[in-house]
């Protein structure tokens, strides 16, 4: 398995003032330290740094970079969670920069762990993924029963819905709530994501969902795919 | 039958001599080879569902095939002459040779506890009591008496008693069989046999541990205690799914299925039933008691009840307390009058089975804390003293039975189950045999030795980068297999077959999974119950497979807390036990259905901090770290907030 490697953005000098370094950010995120994270976007932004490019440039390649490696079971749950946290930590920082800058988020994305299943840390990971990835993510936690889903898909027009199930005996109820947004008519609306330990393609299909998130990273790499295609409008 | 022929057993490896042995026409080879004294394991019981009896009949005539040999071994085994032993009778003299299939033989299940009475002194107080009885045969036609007020007025009670149905279409028939002598016997005072004859010096009783992947079950005299006989062998629903979840997705809403999965374990109990009663040239009439434990799923199955529920949140039974019927009700044919009692439940997931260890280690009687982890395909650990318990389960799922490991087997022939690294790996395998693949102690047992020679880092990553600094041979060993980095623990030049028998880096997740839920658990109950690691007295490792864990490899891949190695015992079978000791004490079985009662259950999933405590169990032992800072060195967690 050739080992993952760090993406440099393209052009990601010439964004900077002279002499600026990105590759401390990079490595803090890559290996967790949150602190230098977050004392590094401080900087970045008093140094007047556009808050896209310090996203794009210096967080997002050491996030990347930890992120292929966990889809390619280098690196496991503890460490892609550290990442995701010092990630966070340069996120939070941001975001309303960018927010007073009217720029949008990618999509709302409703994500849940289905009724009858309390398994709480794959679709946290998800959701921090997704959150890091640009995109609004309202989290439902845990048994989430398909009334809530839909209520909640409501509420916020979300773009896309994902259900995580990590017990055999509880996917069924991922296809149960997909039957559920199809009674209430809504589910042309939004693209639907499904994942966990025991899904498969093969279920995915089944149940009638849009999507398959084999891992975090092809969850977000799906919900950037599934959010760009037509559906019917939110009246 | 005077009509013997000679059946000559071929030494497989070529190096002892032949056996020779005259045996009857119409006896199986499997009782022949075992008359004979050659080690031809039965898996299923010799029904004919499993393949690890399986002989080649090289030459001599040769016994047609019978459907099971169909079944198992399809046809082109059959046409070379391979034959189920247990199925094949015997028609000729012959030419044999034992040939099991590798994966499946010699599966060492635990059971022949046998240590009933050496290690738990229980009262022999079983409730089960048979008294020899003279009754008159009613003989007056005026002052008009019954056969059962006959049998009450020998009892001594002055009124009919009530008694089954079935009991009283025997009863003429049994009142005049011997002129009136009677065997009545009761359970708890209740009539559930009545037969000719004087039988009461034969009272027995069978207790049996349906888990998950196994069942086992012994027979027993309630008279002395006696161990006489124990069987045992693959649960066969397992061909349904591996893990608890999977059983139950598998008969979910779908009564019939659950049918299915009823009548597998239902016939499985009926044959090792009549197996043990044929050993000890028992009657299956004689007996009288059972005791069945299991996790709650198995339970419900057992029963006949809908496990759907159990597989969902909140994860509740359909029942808790003890279950007794006959079992008749019950379905078990071959005991149709006997007690059977199930034992109580505590929650979805500490069943009968955690009950049951509880009450062999006896950790409800301890002045101080013990912790009780029992590993199965699901973990339970229990946690307390006489003061009072606490349980959870752990949801290790099979990877610590071998399964879902890329060369995972069951404990069996040729199963690497000891791994010794210094400058290159040396391997032992059970039986000594070449490795084929690895069980889960033999898996323990690699990671624990490959994080020691810095094969491995404790984060679970394969050190392949760091290749050049380890001694060459294991070097060596670190090679990419079908795009995944791995570890190869035995070439496929010393292995049992053609590839090389490696440790992927995806298994050695699967593993951290497993057992990060199991020392999660240790750890949440520990939190709850504000315990720290020095105030545990003794940890109680049990569990039918822990008989093989090296514990300090169980301590330093983090399965179990890091406490010091002579503070954690390994107990066995315990749930075994435990419901032998319920089948010959009624004090027992009593003892279970008020401690399930009090003890309290925590929900891992829905402990705060859960998370934290799971991603910090994932990690291995840091062996660079000194490790005197037992337990206070826990990192700051890392989960991410919100």
């Amino acid at each position: 398995m050739a080992e993952p490697v760090l993406q440099i953005p393209e052009g990601w000098d010439g964004r900077v003032p002279d002499g600026w370094e990105w590759r401390t950010l990079w490595d803090a995120v890559e290996t967790g330290d949150h602190i230098y994270a977050d004392s590094r976007v401080k900087e970045s932004i008093a140094a007047e740094i556009h808050p896209k490019v310090i996203l794009d440039d210096g967080l997002f390649p050491g996030f990347n970079l930890q992120g292929d490696r966990f889809t390619e079971q280098i690196i496991f749950i503890p460490e892609m969670l550290i990442t995701a946290r010092a990630m966070k930590a340069g996120l939070k920082l941001i975001r309303p920069l960018l927010a007073a800058m009217a720029v949008k988020p990618l999509g709302t994305f409703v994500m849940g762990t289905v009724l009858g299943d309390m398994h709480d840390i794959g679709q946290s990971i998800v959701s921090i993924m997704l959150e890091n990835a640009g995109f609004n993510v309202i989290n439902l936690g845990t048994d989430v029963h398909p009334d809530k889903f839909i209520e909640a898909a409501r509420r916020e027009q979300a773009d896309l819905i994902g259900f995580s199930a990590l017990l055999s005996t509880t996917v069924y109820y991922q296809k149960v709530t997909i039957e559920e947004f199809v009674k209430a008519g809504l589910r042309d609306k939004v693209k639907i994501l499904i994942g966990g330990a025991p899904t498969t393609q093969e279920w995915a299909d089944d149940c009638g969902a849009d999507g398959w998130g084999k891992d975090a990273v092809v969850a977000v790499r799906l919900a950037r795919e599934l959010v760009g295609q037509p559906r019917e409008a939110w009246a | 039958m005077s009509d013997g022929v000679t059946v000559t057993f071929v030494d497989p490896t070529g190096k002892a001599a032949d056996k020779k042995r005259s045996a009857a026409i119409g006896s199986t080879f499997l009782e022949v080879a075992q008359a004979a004294g050659l080690e031809l394991p039965a898996t299923c019981g010799g029904r004919g569902q499993c393949r690890s009896c399986r002989i080649k009949v090289l030459d001599g005539d040769l016994p047609p095939p019978t459907i099971m040999d169909e079944v198992q071994l399809g046809h082109d085994e059959v046409h070379e002459r391979f034959r189920l032993s247990c199925q094949t009778k015997v028609i000729a003299d012959c030419r044999v040779m034992v040939a099991p299939p590798k994966t499946e033989v010699g599966h060492q299940f635990l059971m022949g506890t046998g240590g009933v009475e050496a290690a738990h002194r229980v009262g022999l107080d079983s409730g089960v009591e048979k008294r020899f009885i003279q009754a008159k045969t009613p003989d007056d036609e005026h002052h008009q008496t019954s056969d059962l007020e006959e049998v009450a007025l020998a009892l001594g009670l002055d009124a009919e008693v009530p008694v089954p149905l079935e009991l009283l279409r025997e009863l003429p028939g049994a009142l005049r069989a011997q002129g009136g002598g009677l065997t009545v016997t009761s359970f708890n005072g209740e009539i559930i046999d009545i037969e000719s004859g004087d039988t009461s010096g034969r009272k027995y009783g069978m207790a049996f541990d349906i888990g998950t992947t196994s069942i086992v079950g012994s027979l027993m005299d309630l008279e002395t205690g006696a161990e006489l006989a124990s069987v045992g062998g693959i649960n066969p629903q397992t061909v349904y799914g591996g893990d608890l979840m999977s059983r139950i997705a598998y008969a979910q809403f779908a009564p019939k299925k659950l049918q299915t999965l009823r009548a597998k374990v239902l016939n499985a109990v009926n044959g090792y039933a009549k197996q043990a009663c044929a050993e000890a040239g028992v009657e299956l009439r004689h007996v009288h008691k059972v005791v069945i434990v299991g996790n709650t799923c198995m339970h419900h199955i057992f029963l006949g009840i809908d496990p759907t529920y159990v597989g969902l949140a909140p994860y509740a039974p359909v029942v808790r307390g003890a279950v007794v019927a006959p079992g008749s009700d019950m379905l078990l044919k071959t005991l149709p009058r006997a007690r059977v009692c199930l034992l109580p439940i505590v929650a979805g997931f500490v069943g009968a089975d955690t009950m049951a260890a509880v009450l062999a280690t006896r950790i409800y009687d301890s002045a101080e804390t013990r912790c009780l982890v029992d590993i199965g395909t699901n973990g339970e650990v229990v946690m307390g003293s006489r003061d009072g318990l606490m349980a959870c389960s752990a949801p290790a799922g099979p990877a610590l039975e071998g399964a879902q490991i890329r060369h995972g087997m069951r404990g069996a022939i040729g199963a690497i189950e000891k791994v010794e690294i210094g400058e290159d790996v040396v391997c032992e395998t059970i039986g000594g045999a070449p490795p084929i693949g690895i069980c889960g102690s033999g898996l323990i047992d690699a990671v624990a030795k490959m994080l020691v020679a810095g094969v491995l880092d404790a984060s679970g990553r394969l050190r392949t980068k760091a290749k050049a600094s380890l001694p060459p041979a294991l070097g060596g060993r670190l090679i990419e297999s079908e795009g995944k980095e791995s570890f190869v623990l035995a070439w496929a030049a010393e292995a049992g077959k053609d590839e090389d028998i490696t440790l992927t880096q995806t298994d050695i997740r699967q593993l951290q999974l497993a057992k990060g839920a199991i020392c999660s658990g240790v750890v949440t109950l520990q939190k709850v119950m504000g315990i720290a690691d020095d105030e545990i007295k003794e940890l109680m490792l049990c569990g039918g497979f822990g008989n093989y864990i090296n514990i300090e490899s169980a301590v330093r891949i983090r399965l179990l807390p890091e406490l010091p190695l002579d503070k954690i015992t390994y107990y066995g079978n315990a749930a075994a036990l435990g419901a032998q000791m319920a089948l010959l004490s009624e004090t027992e079985r009593a003892r279970a259905e008020e401690l399930a009662r009090g003890m309290d259950h925590v929900s891992l999933a829905s402990q705060p901090d859960f998370q934290d405590v799971f991603v910090e169990a994932l990690k291995f032992q840091d062996q660079n770290a000194r490790r005197d800072s037992v337990g206070d060195s826990k990192d700051v967690p890392v989960a991410a907030e919100g």
